[in-house]
């Protein structure tokens, strides 16, 4: 389960983030990520490994909105674009298995809010 | 209505009524590009970096052991091996070459200052190849760049033919697969060519060699193929 460190290295950029704006890591409400099928992420680890992590560190705790992304590539030979669902790697359209994953990797911060009232630089 | 964050972490962008940062941003984006500054260190220096991956107990320690003997002193030759908890491992590798052993610790894959602690404590040399031996475990090692060359994928014949289509990030990152155990595959249910198949409906492009390191079946086969590889790496760096 690596999901552990990887969400150590998230709150560390968020607070490097509101520190760069000034602002308290207490003022933040929500950090929204993003995790594609193709990441090797687990949503459901990462939600027990933050929950984990404020509670040891004793954090006031942001929501973590976790949007999932889907498993789409682009063909190499015909260049149209196909939505995966599971994870044969092959174009919709000519069946090449020459494609190029373009969502379903990510593992991404996609955006932090913070609270009303918060002074930001 | 929200301001973009950029990856520069010093812009400080004015904050809009809603109080949303976007900043969509790889949460492992300084990783990677760790790993690729490493990356392109060994490539100057001529040094090949493979990542060997595997399920534990596929054969990765004997793999090394049959490279190293096949290779005998044919080239400069370092491993790092990463480990829970023992030093077996490495233990089993010091009689050919420098090694070194990367404790995790209970982790259950290495990341890049763990390698990068490692190479810190091998002799103070200029090596062909470096092994990195990655911690048994076809999940979690998927996701970390240890600014390898080469990813080689494990896959032993006792195991069973439908690793590939469980583990998909582990087989579409990887550049090689190696079927290990080829001796015990007319006792086992294993399908090489059912194995190749799904492999390849995840990774198309992917190298399959077939071995027996305790026989050294295939050995020359692998051995080749790395020498090929590096060839090609140094080919690379002489363009300007």
């Amino acid at each position: 389960m690596h999901e552990i460190s990887l969400v150590r290295s998230l709150v560390r950029q968020v607070d490097q983030i509101a520190t760069d704006h000034d602002a308290n890591a207490d003022a933040v409400q929500d950090i929204t990520i993003e995790i594609g099928p193709l990441s090797g992420v687990e949503p459901e680890l990462v939600r027990m490994a933050y929950d984990q992590l404020c509670n040891q560190e004793r954090r006031p705790p942001a929501t973590l909105t976790i949007e999932l992304s889907s498993l789409q590539v682009s063909c190499l030979d015909c260049e149209s674009d196909t939505e995966l669902q599971d994870f044969t790697f092959r174009c919709g359209q000519c069946h090449s298995g020459r494609v190029r994953v373009i969502s379903g990797d990510e593992f991404r911060l996609l955006s932090i809010t913070f609270e009303e009232g918060a002074t930001l630089a | 209505m929200s301001s973009v964050y950029s990856q520069s972490l010093s812009k400080k962008v004015p904050l809009l009524p809603s109080k949303t940062l976007l900043i969509n941003r790889d949460i492992q984006s300084e990783n990677r590009a760790a790993a690729q500054r490493l990356r392109l260190a060994f490539t100057q220096t001529g040094t090949f970096v493979v990542n060997l991956v595997s399920s534990p107990g596929a054969g990765k320690t004997s793999l090394l052991e049959a490279t190293c003997r096949w290779w005998k002193n044919k080239w400069k030759t370092a491993v790092l091996v990463g480990d829970l908890a023992t030093e077996r491992d490495a233990d089993r590798l010091r009689p050919f070459v420098p090694v070194q052993q990367l404790t995790t610790g209970g982790g259950c894959h290495l990341e890049l200052p763990l390698v990068e602690k490692g190479l810190a404590k091998l002799p103070n040399e200029r090596f062909d190849f470096l092994f990195i031996e990655n911690v048994g475990n076809l999940v979690c090692p998927a996701s970390h760049d240890l600014s390898e060359h080469l990813r080689v994928v494990l896959l032993s014949t006792t195991e069973g033919d439908d690793k590939p289509g469980k583990y998909p990030k582990m087989f579409r990152t990887s550049d090689v697969m190696i079927v290990t155990k080829m001796d015990l595959a007319p006792h086992v249910p294993f399908n090489v060519e059912q194995a190749t198949l799904d492999t390849r409906r995840i990774r198309e492009s992917i190298d399959v060699i077939e071995v027996s390191s305790l026989h050294d079946q295939g050995i020359s086969h692998w051995c080749r193929m790395l020498e090929q590889r590096r060839n090609t790496m140094l080919s690379e760096r002489a363009i300007p």
